[in-house]
């Protein structure tokens, strides 16, 4: 295991080195001259100057320009924002808590609903009932998020006035950001308003949360259906059915856990996916979130934003995805014995 | 299940007024800049000036000068200041002593001054006072005592309090620029600002909110509301979706095809009034072909500005005969100097030689008030040059690029316009067309014309109102006929509320201002 582990390390590194050093190259491309696309510095001193060639080591070859752009940004210095000049790195731990806010709402609205709608589709004998729910989750699969997220706030916002479309919070309720996570943040907040704010907080995210849990719904619906129908099949199901246990403590102890390792490996292949809808969603329900972030400074050509969004949108579904499939090895002892044997 | 049972309670809003501004401050100190978007967000809510205009008759009023004399020869202005203004404090800056002499000084001299140490800590300079000539005009400031200032000009100016009463000309803090400047941050300063208006900035965060306190030391009548958040909305439907929904209470900048919508909604109002604004389409004078005068006027003639009113502006505007809007006392209507007719253009053209002609129009990118959507004007007018046989060209880049570029002569002809500071029709000329501006860059034209800054002069020294509009009607049909631009249209000044917000009051020109602005509670729901 501990070799196993070690290799999905290396594995990890030289992802992501191999990533940095694509952007490496395009930050070359950027048409600014290139200690300003490294540093987001506009006008620098002379003083500055000298400074940026050191760090960066502008006047050696490629070779070492990488290795000091790969020091710099791996010690956290992903330079100052063009627009705002304050540092990336700020304004990205400023905007990471909310996106993990709205992924981790989207993924409890997911599969939450989603494995107990796959299992049922699997176990009813009904045609109707199976028809259905695959009918609304390939619907669900194949509409496209903008078209969606456009229509829920068309039709919930403006037409019935029920939910709030954009942003996270009513801004007139004044909250500390204390962890950066807005609903955590309320909770901790003295202010007399905590109570109000965090039922505001909440109707703002039922939209944008709801938006973003529709491919990942549709997908944990159809892969737990799939698996549970193999599973269901196996004969060790059926031994447990010969011994009279009962249905449900069959699902739920010795089948769903045996299902879900497909359906962990099926949502781990759609994270890079998922990272796009979730850029378009906070694009659309303005949520401060890394997306939106990152495609405003697209749009205001703040080089050194888009550099940092790339890179911490890049290493973090590069990470999950690592993490996931550790977690399916962990999980699932078939997989190890397939690794043993081929090593 | 704890949230669903909070869910049910009462909603309860902290009191304030969510405004929808449609971008990010360039920086908190309006002398910097001439952007409508910085000015909205800092002037009338941060900062006061030594004397304002009237909203409703226009006029000149108190307002950190309490009375202000000017000399028989017309060289020297003075003024008594207020007593007892306090500065506002943040967790920066605590001030020990209240607004005086010292601080005007600060003021000004930063702007006139290029040995103040302040003077360069603006990296933009000070676009507006450079394109009126301000360093040049005023010679000294000086302080008479502690609550007297006298200003003194090298040559008559009738525009001067005019332009004291902009939006631009806002008084600072001298102590605290001193302290940040000991500290090492004079940037500050700038970043985040100390005033003497009726909020107080609070926080900026950027894409996001500028959220403002009321200023309880205000010297004048104080905010009736509590906290004023500005909500920064670049898409103008997302700020109308906001305004219906009741996230936000005002909201700005509306497109034309988006008043229907309004109107089918009982509780939102449109509160609109005529603006002092033009939308030109400026020639680069100095690139051929269009230093030539004949090509000018020929594109003059191709343009049909009725069918632009029709499609960009849903007929919310007016067309433009010249540069000055009718709700100036300037105005005439000059119709008929160059009016649309294609025929010409093509005569014109056909007299200069010029076949295959091909020119870039630069349209920008974000809605103004004087124009909600430059790309669609250029697209007509290149169907309009189409019919005389000119090929156009339409770039666009994001803003901050756009105004970055342009500031480099490498354009052929840009679509753009201007806003009134003040209702002085000097205004529209100045800083728009003088050689001064060629050198701010505020002159998109880049047209430097001796004859005609030299009628702007004239304006300026002589005092009575009729003989002075007749001068600015001499220089308009001097701008007829040389064409360093086509004024398009006037549009009208729009904001849309929410019906229980009372007194938001539009001022034909200049930033907006919530300072008598208020709110009744809005019901739950």
């Amino acid at each position: 295991m501990f070799r196993y582990l070690l290799r999905r390390l290396y594995l990890f590194l030289a992802t992501s080195l191999v990533m940095v050093g694509v952007l490496f190259y395009t930050t070359g491309l950027f048409p600014v001259e290139r200690s300003f696309a490294l540093t987001g510095i506009h006008a620098p001193t002379a003083n500055q100057l000298v400074q940026i060639e050191q760090d960066y080591k502008l006047n050696d070859n490629q070779a070492w320009q990488f290795f000091a752009y790969l020091q710099q940004r791996l010690s956290g210095n992903l330079g100052v924002s063009v627009t705002s000049n304050q540092s990336v790195a700020e304004e990205l731990s400023a905007v990471l808590p909310a996106s993990f806010e709205l992924a981790i709402m989207a993924a409890i609205i997911a599969i939450g609903l989603g494995v107990p709608l796959g299992v049922l589709a699997s176990q009813s004998q009904h045609k109707l009932t199976q028809n259905t729910i695959m009918a609304i989750t390939l619907t669900g699969y194949s509409v496209p998020v903008f078209w969606l997220g456009l229509y829920l706030s068309l039709w919930f916002g403006v037409d019935l006035g029920w939910l709030p479309i954009s942003g996270q919070l009513n801004l007139l309720y004044e909250i500390k950001p204390i962890t950066g996570f807005m609903l955590i943040d309320i909770l901790l907040s003295e202010s007399e308003y905590s109570m109000s704010a965090f039922k505001d907080a909440l109707l703002h995210i039922v939209l944008p949360a709801t938006t973003l849990a529709v491919l990942p719904f549709t997908v944990v619906v159809r892969s737990t259906r799939s698996a549970m129908m193999n599973v269901m099949n196996q004969t060790f199901i059926r031994a447990a059915e010969a011994r009279g246990m009962h249905t449900s403590t069959i699902i739920l102890r010795h089948a769903l856990p045996n299902a879900l390792i497909p359906v962990l490996k099926h949502l781990g292949l759609m994270l890079g996916s998922f990272a796009s809808y979730a850029i378009v969603v906070e694009m659309i329900f303005s949520w401060p979130g890394v997306g939106s972030w990152l495609v405003s400074g697209i749009y205001q050509r703040d080089y050194t934003v888009i550099q940092g969004g790339i890179l911490a949108v890049a290493l973090l579904i590069i990470f999950l995805s690592i993490l996931i499939e550790v977690l399916h090895t962990v999980f699932n002892p078939l997989s190890r014995k397939d690794l043993y044997a081929a090593s | 299940m704890s949230w669903l049972l909070v869910a049910c309670g009462p909603q309860r809003l902290p009191s304030g007024l969510v405004y929808c501004s449609e971008g990010n401050p360039e920086s908190f100190n309006p002398q910097l800049v001439t952007s409508g978007t910085t000015i909205d967000a800092t002037s009338h809510q941060i900062y006061s000036r030594l004397i304002d205009y009237d909203t409703q008759s226009g006029k000149l009023v108190p307002a950190l000068a309490t009375h202000w004399s000017m000399s028989e020869d017309g060289l020297s202005y003075r003024f008594v200041l207020r007593e007892n203004v306090k500065f506002q404090y943040s967790s920066r800056f605590t001030p020990s002593r209240t607004f005086n002499a010292d601080d005007v000084l600060f003021s000004f001299n930063r702007i006139i001054d290029p040995q103040h140490p302040y003077h360069w800590v603006s990296r933009t300079g000070y676009p507006f006072f450079q394109s009126i000539g301000f360093a040049k005009q005023v010679k000294e400031i000086k302080k008479i005592n502690d609550h007297e200032v006298i200003f003194y000009l090298a040559r008559q100016d009738a525009s001067f309090l005019s332009n004291l009463a902009t939006d631009f000309a806002v008084i600072l803090s001298a102590e605290y620029a001193q302290q940040q400047l000991a500290l090492g941050h004079p940037e500050n300063v700038d970043h985040f600002a100390i005033g003497t208006g009726p909020f107080t900035l609070v926080q900026y965060a950027k894409n996001e909110y500028i959220r403002y306190r009321r200023n309880p030391d205000f010297w004048g009548e104080p905010a009736k509301i509590d906290m004023l958040v500005f909500d920064i909305t670049p898409k103008s439907t997302v700020r109308l979706a906001k305004l219906i929904a009741g996230d936000c209470s005002v909201s700005a900048l509306p497109k034309a095809g988006e008043l229907p919508v309004i109107k089918q909604h009982h509780d939102l109002i449109i509160e609109s009034q005529p603006g002092l604004n033009v939308a030109f389409w400026a020639f680069n004078t100095q690139k051929p072909p269009l230093d030539d005068v004949r090509v000018r006027r020929a594109l003059a003639y191709a343009v049909d500005k009725q069918n632009i009113l029709r499609a960009v502006y849903q007929n919310t505007a007016i067309e433009a005969t010249g540069v000055l809007p009718p709700a100036s006392w300037a105005y005439d209507n000059n119709k008929g100097l160059n009016d649309y007719n294609p025929q010409k253009a093509r005569d014109l053209l056909k007299e200069v030689g010029i076949k295959n002609l091909s020119i870039d129009i630069w349209a920008m990118p974000v809605a103004r008030a004087y124009n909600p959507n430059a790309l669609k004007t250029a697209e007509l007018i290149q169907s309009d040059l189409a019919n005389i046989g000119v090929k156009v060209n339409i770039v666009s880049y994001d803003w901050s690029v756009f105004s970055q570029r342009l500031s480099r002569d490498e354009y052929d002809s840009v679509l753009i316009g201007w806003n009134a500071d003040n209702s002085d029709p000097d205004n529209f000329f100045t800083p728009l067309l003088s050689c001064s501006a060629m050198q701010s860059n505020n002159n998109r034209s880049r047209w430097c014309n001796r004859q005609f800054d030299a009628i702007l002069d004239r304006a300026r020294e002589v005092s009575t109102q009729a003989e002075r509009k007749a001068i600015y009607q001499e220089a308009e049909a001097f701008l007829a006929d040389q064409v360093p631009m086509v004024s398009l249209a006037h549009a009208k000044r729009v904001a849309l509320t929410r019906s229980n917000v009372q007194n938001m009051q539009l001022t034909p020109f200049g930033g907006i201002s919530f300072a008598h602005t208020s709110q009744a509670p809005l019901e739950a729901h």
